[in-house]
């Protein structure tokens, strides 16, 4: 049993923290507060080369193992969410499908400029009455010619409204529920695609999402992304896994986040002619914070090791999203208390963690899906 | 060009540390960077390198195998290749000593130009920088804040002076120590992490380097420390009550002729 990182690991844990510290952590205020896409920390971040972490050197990337990945969402949510949402759509979601079934002219189109953050991606699941519930898509293409005709509208779509492609699941027949789906990539400027809504919430700001429109698109035959009809679901198997990992350590930055603000105003906030840190009410809320980021930590990287190693992490992800969040959602509540009144104000940083922990509640599947699949699958078919 | 950069890893300014029970040795939390004005120097040397393309970037530390990870960020950043001179039961406090390694280091390796940080942020001594030029018999300039190769033997620097700034040149080769404002470190592309991630580091003996044991070890030391001590806790900020500016400044009149004792 060996829970060390490499060197290896250990510097680039270091680094991406760093770099997160010079070009995010300054920034993430502005972000919520703007509730704008950061074009220039885009630009000066993406530039870097950290889009292409997951994907090989051959053709730009890191290659980065899954342990790696996880770091880096850690601490990329740990700057700003609002940022990270983005980025993050962008190294995983958005371009997985390009890189696994794209043609080499689509991968010339749209992957390695999305991995240069020159082109931002997004993958579309969710509308207005399905998001776990895959199987109820109302999306639908038909086949047309040499090519598929889509009609659907998306919603919850991160980076959607200024995409320049999207990833987006459709039914051959809505019937069929998880055996018709399939995906499709769409363009900007291909006729009838468009950005509806744009929606105004709670956390997570500076991500722009909202909605997306297909009306009557067409698109060619190579646009389909993936191998054989109605294999979607199995397809977004492939990374369901990471992706609710991904959404876990997130959750982790967050609170990671949260609760050095905590710290910080522990020591230095004086009650009672003295500094709170040492009243026992607000350490044993240290005590436990500490201990259940902790036990969040220990399942992450678990999962994310059984990933790497090409072991059933199908349990694991599942329950160290689901409790990742929940931790980060205690995390940035005691957050809040340790604060005292300032924590309700604007001005100061805990009521963003406090909004943001709230949105990874819905990605990467609700904790009530979870639960149930957890327990469906340990208890098996009776 | 060949351009030689010193770098000590330093504990992060957020780490815990603890002055431990015998009052003359710390215990510090695993948190350790590249000290924060060397990161200048590694800056400067590249800047260099990108004027002059033949120029090799060479960074070297004397310090613990922990500090080969500041060693792998001056090549995230851009430098060439990186040598830790392995202190390990040479752990020393005395810049002499630690002058006299890293110029014998530099005299082995040959240079044309040497940059490191005007400080180092934990002990805060300035001395290493110009202790190695004296040892090279090259001229330095301390804290420099603007630094240009101007033809490859002439550097142009302008250092901080009382009121103002002074502009001098010198004859390479040289030694430098950098300041803050001399530039902005970048951060490093992802390329050059994953250079620096399998970047083959060497460990070198520093009694290999010319110089014996008992040239280097404790016992060449003229420096003992006697006791370490932390800062004294400031006493809480005390804020002037009142309802009105008048009466805030009456009150805060008050509090500095009885309280602070001030007027």
């Amino acid at each position: 049993m060996n829970f060390s990182l490499s060197e290896e690991q250990e510097f680039f844990k270091k680094t991406i923290a760093d770099t997160v510290d010079r070009m995010i952590v300054p920034k993430a205020q502005e972000i919520d507060e703007k509730d704008e896409f950061p074009w220039d920390l885009w630009r000066d971040f993406t530039g870097l080369g950290y889009i292409g972490l997951r994907y090989p050197e051959e053709i730009g990337g890191m290659n980065a193992d899954k342990v790696m990945c996880m770091t880096f969402y850690e601490e990329i949510a740990r700057g700003s969410v609002g940022f990270a949402q983005s980025a993050i759509m962008n190294i995983l979601m958005g371009t997985y499908f390009i890189f696994r079934f794209g043609s080499e002219s689509i991968k010339e189109r749209c992957l390695y400029p999305a991995m240069r953050g020159e082109k931002v991606s997004t993958m579309c699941f969710t509308e207005d009455q399905s998001g776990s519930d895959l199987g109820a898509t109302r999306t639908t293409v038909v086949k047309d010619g040499d090519g598929w005709r889509i009609n659907g509208t998306k919603m919850w779509i991160t980076n959607g409204p200024i995409c320049d492609f999207c990833t987006v699941l459709a039914t051959t027949d809505p019937s069929k529920g998880l055996k018709a789906l399939n995906f499709f990539l769409v363009e900007k400027g291909t006729p009838g695609f468009s950005s509806g809504q744009v929606l105004n919430k709670l956390g997570c700001r500076g991500t722009v999402t909202g909605e997306l429109v297909f009306d009557n698109v067409w698109v060619p035959n190579e646009n389909l992304l993936g191998q054989e009809l109605g294999k979607g679901v199995i397809y977004v198997g492939e990374i369901l896994d990471e992706v609710r990992l991904m959404t876990g350590a997130m959750a982790l930055g967050i609170a990671r986040g949260a609760y050095a603000e905590a710290m910080e105003f522990a020591k230095k906030r004086v009650a009672f002619g003295q500094p709170i840190g040492n009243f026992q009410l607000i350490r044993e809320k240290f005590a436990e914070m500490d201990t259940l980021m902790n036990a969040a930590r220990l399942m992450i990287y678990y999962g994310a090791w059984l990933l790497e190693n090409g072991m059933d992490s199908r349990i694991i992800a599942a329950e160290a999203k689901m409790y990742a969040t929940e931790v980060c959602l205690k995390v940035v509540d005691e957050l809040t208390r340790i604060y005292g009144a300032n924590a309700f104000a604007y001005e100061y940083s805990p009521q963003r963690y406090f909004r943001d922990a709230r949105f990874l509640l819905y990605g990467g599947g609700t904790h009530e899906v979870l639960r149930d699949f957890i327990g469906r699958t340990l208890i098996g078919k009776l | 060009m060949n351009i030689l950069v010193f770098i000590k890893q330093v504990a992060d300014t957020e780490a815990r540390i603890i002055i431990k029970n015998d009052q003359k040795s710390l215990e510090i939390e695993n948190k350790f960077n590249m000290n924060f004005f060397d990161e200048f120097a590694v800056e400067a040397a590249i800047k260099t390198k990108e004027k002059f393309k033949d120029s090799q970037i060479t960074v070297c530390t004397y310090g613990p195998k922990r500090a080969i990870e500041a060693l792998r960020t001056a090549i995230a950043m851009g430098a060439d290749r990186a040598f830790l001179i392995d202190n390990t039961g040479l752990e020393t406090d005395d810049s002499l000593i630690v002058a006299k390694i890293l110029a014998a280091f530099a005299k082995k390796e040959g240079f044309d130009l040497i940059l490191c940080g005007r400080q180092a942020i934990d002990d805060e001594n300035a001395n290493v920088g110009v202790m190695v030029a004296e040892m090279l018999g090259i001229p330095h300039a301390s804290a420099v804040i603007s630094f240009e190769v101007v033809d490859g033997k002439i550097v142009k620097i302008d250092t901080e002076v009382e009121g103002g700034k002074e502009t001098v040149e010198v004859q390479l080769p040289a030694l430098f120590t950098t300041q803050k404002g001399l530039n902005t470190p970048r951060v490093p592309l992802i390329t050059g992490v994953m250079k620096a991630m399998k970047a083959v580091i060497p460990t070198v003996d520093p009694t290999t380097l010319g110089l014996t044991k008992e040239d280097i070890d404790l016992s060449a030391s003229g420096i003992e420390i006697v006791s370490l001590d932390p800062p004294q806790q400031r006493p809480p900020v005390k804020i002037i009550e009142g309802e009105t500016p008048e009466e805030k400044v009456r009150n805060l009149v008050r509090a500095l002729k009885e309280e602070a004792k001030a007027l």
